[in-house]
């Protein structure tokens, strides 16, 4: 990684007696895809808003592109961009003039605003649309625009929080695709998310549960860490009854019930494909075992299990 | 200071756009003045003319019907007959007379004589106004006839004095009066309403979030959203000045400046107000009531515009004192009527600067807590 360009040191922030970061460190380099995960309520918007300068934190210190954001925030706000959950465009404006607008706002005139215009409607793909009202435009192609005024300054850093709420599948598809490219070219993106297939895209991920970081590494090394071994899935008719059976397997880690599937996790090296069919035919029947990949939705679940397991402690 | 510049811009055509996309808040900015110029210099005349007036006639003599042809002869009288003593009352009751003529017995013969010849009139003083100016009317009409009245109000007691000595506005014309309380009225309305709603708005729609994490100042925020509506306000002035000299001939006696000066100082106090009650209220709906109520009723009720400052309740009086629409309609007066300038009109620019800079400085301060 090269020198990072986000870096917070123990970042907290309490709310009264209420503590909403707790001590939360981590690094992120230039032009890095950094997914930030966690349940609503669980720190992540706090987090962003210390990081954007829009929130002196608590305690601790952190750094956006070489400003602390404590002591400088208008520096970080200047080197930055930001779009937030809801998108806060002018729907009353075409999109030209919403990306003049925030052009505008960091000090791009003349020229200069023009060529920023340009590039960044040219990196959106947002040629087609350009005097047209925002109010007007479908929600993919309007969170296009917001990301494009979030970029119309070309900051070396972006966030963006919870960008994809609430759009459909293909649009978020683009969108991701567009935020590869943008990291591709050197920016880095610091992404909230709730939806766990999105995260994937991410070089790493941080995930939050009450406050606070309780895991931060890549997609890969999150499954290997926490949801480790191999899984099978297996649909059929009236297979909850021998749930308890399978998890007496031997080499058997987990057994739970996804949507209409069972999930079987065997420890690496120890997976019996026979067994099971054995013991869900006896109950019920069995149409398929397929082998599955661990999602980032078990680590999240894992993780959460977890921080519950250790609150009840 | 370049960035400064730059953002405002940015902040201030934004505005701009806005107004142009939706141009219904400069209908209301320019056509709402005009509008109630018309309406108040044409319908609302506070003018009486065509005065009904009735007659009870004691003498019966030649010189009585002189008087009573001569006080009917002119415009400002109608004579609508003659009655009886209790006819009179019952005509003032029904309204088919503001005013009855009492002429005593033996008034010819005191006239003959050169001794004090006397006429009783009532006056129907449920309208206050009316009675007042009918009552001088009256006064005027019998001095010139050379008869002593001696004249009652009915209904609500006004008192008997009525003493009539205009200057500046002799022909004592409403909408020579008016204009600058309209200018006033018109002008606090618009300018606290408009500013009120285009920051709530922000609020509502979550753009003000977004526009903090920015590098734009809060500074930069407010003078980017005020510069528009301060030139819209700007160009309501001239328009109503502009209605009011050519529909109305209102005069313009004094100094272009001061006058320039009193807009300015009262529309910056105005955009204040209505700068304070959205960084409050941060919702459109409540803005607007907040907006109209602390606009209209104390620049229509307070300013002097429609009731005179001195007549009013001395509690209502001091109150007056912190209202910036005094200030401006007290100004505007001088300025068009008593071709007042600077040097005349300094306690009122004083005041305005002094109501300006709070409703600004307070606003501004607000608004920097209400993030952080």
């Amino acid at each position: 990684m090269s020198a990072p360009v986000i870096e917070a040191r123990a970042l907290r922030k309490e709310f009264g007696g209420f503590v909403a970061v707790d001590d939360v460190t981590f690094e992120v380099g230039r032009g890095e895809i950094f997914g930030y995960l966690g349940a609503n309520g669980a720190g992540k918007s706090t987090t962003i808003r210390m990081l954007c300068g829009l929130m002196a934190p608590s305690g601790g210190a952190a750094t956006v592109a070489g400003h602390d954001v404590a002591l400088a925030p208008m520096r970080v706000k200047g080197a930055i961009g930001y779009m937030s959950q809801r998108f806060s465009l002018y729907r009353d404006l075409d999109a030209d003039h919403n990306l003049e607008f925030f052009g505008g706002i960091y000090g791009l005139s003349g020229k200069a605003l023009t060529r920023a215009i340009e590039r960044a409607i040219e990196r959106t793909g947002l040629s087609a649309h350009r005097r047209e009202v925002a109010s007007s435009l479908p929600g993919g192609i309007r969170q296009r625009l917001a990301l494009a005024c979030a970029l119309v300054h070309e900051p070396a850093i972006v966030f963006l929080d919870e960008p994809t709420a609430g759009v459909d599948p293909a649009s978020r598809r683009d969108f991701w695709s567009l935020i590869r490219e943008l990291a591709r070219a050197g920016t880095t993106v610091f992404v909230t998310t709730h939806y766990m297939d999105e995260a994937e895209y991410c070089a790493r991920i941080g995930l939050m549960v009450d406050g606070r970081l309780v895991a931060l590494d890549t997609p890969r090394a999150l499954k290997a860490r926490y949801v480790p071994g191999t899984s099978l899935a297996i649909s059929g008719r009236g297979l909850d009854g021998a749930m308890a059976e399978a998890a007496a397997l031997p080499g058997v880690l987990a057994v739970e019930p996804f949507g209409a599937r069972v999930h079987v996790r065997f420890r690496e090296g120890a997976l019996d494909e026979a067994a099971v069919r054995t013991i869900f035919s006896r109950e019920g029947r069995v149409d398929r075992v397929e082998p599955v990949e661990a999602s980032l939705e078990d680590v999240f679940l894992a993780v959460a299990g977890e921080g519950a397991k250790e609150a009840a402690a | 200071m370049r960035r400064f510049v730059v953002r405002v811009w940015a902040l201030s055509a934004k505005e701009v756009r806005h107004v142009l996309r939706d141009p219904r808040s400069l209908y209301l900015a320019l056509g709402m003045p005009v509008v109630m110029l018309l309406l108040f210099g044409y319908g609302v005349s506070f003018d009486l003319d065509r005065l009904p007036v009735a007659f009870v006639d004691h003498d019966h003599s030649a010189a009585s019907r002189a008087l009573r042809r001569r006080f009917t002869a002119g415009d400002d009288f109608v004579d609508v007959g003659e009655l009886d003593a209790d006819g009179a009352q019952a005509a003032l009751v029904a309204g088919d007379a503001m005013a009855v003529i009492v002429i005593e017995r033996g008034f010819e013969r005191h006239r003959a004589r050169g001794e004090r010849a006397t006429v009783q009139v009532l006056v129907d003083g449920s309208e206050a106004n009316g009675a007042t100016q009918l009552r001088a009317k009256a006064e005027r009409m019998l001095a010139l006839l050379g008869v002593d009245g001696a004249i009652r109000a009915s209904g609500a007691g006004a008192p008997l004095e009525a003493r009539t000595w205009t200057r500046f506005n002799p022909e004592g014309k409403s909408a020579v009066f008016l204009v600058p309380g309209i200018t006033a009225y018109v002008l606090a309305i618009v300018a606290v309403l408009l500013t009120a709603l285009t920051v709530a708005r922000e609020w509502e729609r979550g753009s003000m979030a977004q526009l903090f994490a920015t590098p734009v100042g809060r500074l930069e925020i407010i003078v980017g959203k005020l510069l528009p509506y301060l030139a819209i306000g700007t160009l309501a002035v001239l328009l109503v000045l502009a209605v009011g000299m050519w529909v109305f001939d209102v005069p313009f006696r004094g100094s272009p400046a001061a006058l320039a000066l009193l807009s300015f100082l009262f529309l910056a106090g105005m955009l204040g107000q209505g700068l304070l009650i959205s960084v409050i209220t941060r919702s459109q709906m409540v803005a607007t009531q907040a907006a109209a109520l602390s606009s209209m009723l104390p620049s229509m009720l307070l300013s002097g515009f429609v009731f005179p400052i001195e007549n009013m309740p001395q509690v209502l009086q001091w109150i007056t004192v912190v209202i910036p629409a005094r200030y401006f309609v007290e100004g505007l007066r001088g300025v068009l009527l008593r071709g007042n300038g600077l040097a005349e009109l300094w306690p009122e620019l004083l005041a305005l600067s002094v109501f300006a800079l709070v409703a600004l400085g307070v606003s501004t301060a607000r608004f920097q807590r209400t993030i952080a």
